[in-house]
């Protein structure tokens, strides 16, 4: 389902991103941990975070690529997830804002950035399955 | 409404084939068939040129 919607050019150019992604996950997690354990000392950390955040900058220009050269249907797919997300983000955010006021417990900013990327995966996999078909010699 | 499905068919050209001659995937090929996608005006372009034929012929207002 989701390969038919990928030209070979579309392959090339996400992987290329997932790479960067990867990068800079692995790079932030490892900063994340070693600034957590003091194992590293100050200027090593900031070395790490400095590393990280450009992989991630890497990333998004990866990603903008890959977006602007993708399959037209491939680059809908992709930008109809991107609003979804966020939006459910944002909704999540300010929603919980007001619920915490009137006693949920207390979440960090982290959760919302979950909402955006599991709405961003949910979204994608709804909108491949969306336009999907079998082929018809 | 257009009549892609039944120009691929004269040439007895598959959705990955026709998707491989206009640089896109073969689920783009589908969901245009289909009517589930509208293409760009480029690639209604594209495939007008495929098919030797004028955009209007293949495509026509729902």
């Amino acid at each position: 389902m989701v390969s038919a919607a990928f030209t070979p050019r579309d392959r090339h150019n996400y992987a290329i991103f997932s790479r960067w992604m990867v990068g800079a996950m692995l790079v932030f997690v490892a900063a994340t941990i070693s600034i957590d354990a003091k194992w590293i000392p100050n200027a090593g950390g900031w070395a790490l975070t400095i590393l990280s955040v450009a992989l991630m900058l890497l990333s998004i220009r990866a990603y903008i690529y890959f977006l602007r050269n993708a399959d037209e249907l491939l680059r809908k797919v992709h930008l109809d997830a991107l609003a979804l997300a966020f939006g459910f983000g944002t909704v999540a955010m300010m929603g919980y804002r007001l619920c915490e006021r009137l006693g949920a417990p207390k979440l960090d900013i982290n959760d919302s950035f979950l909402v955006m990327l599991l709405t961003w995966a949910a979204a994608q996999w709804f909108g491949f399955r969306r336009y999907a078909g079998d082929e018809e010699a | 409404m257009n009549r892609l499905r039944v120009l691929r068919a004269e040439r007895r050209w598959s959705q990955a084939e026709l998707a491989e001659r206009l640089g896109v995937s073969r689920q783009t090929v589908n969901a245009i068939e289909t009517g589930k996608f509208d293409p760009s005006l480029p690639l209604a372009f594209a495939i007008a040129k495929v098919f030797e034929s004028k955009i209007e012929e293949i495509f026509t207002p729902a």
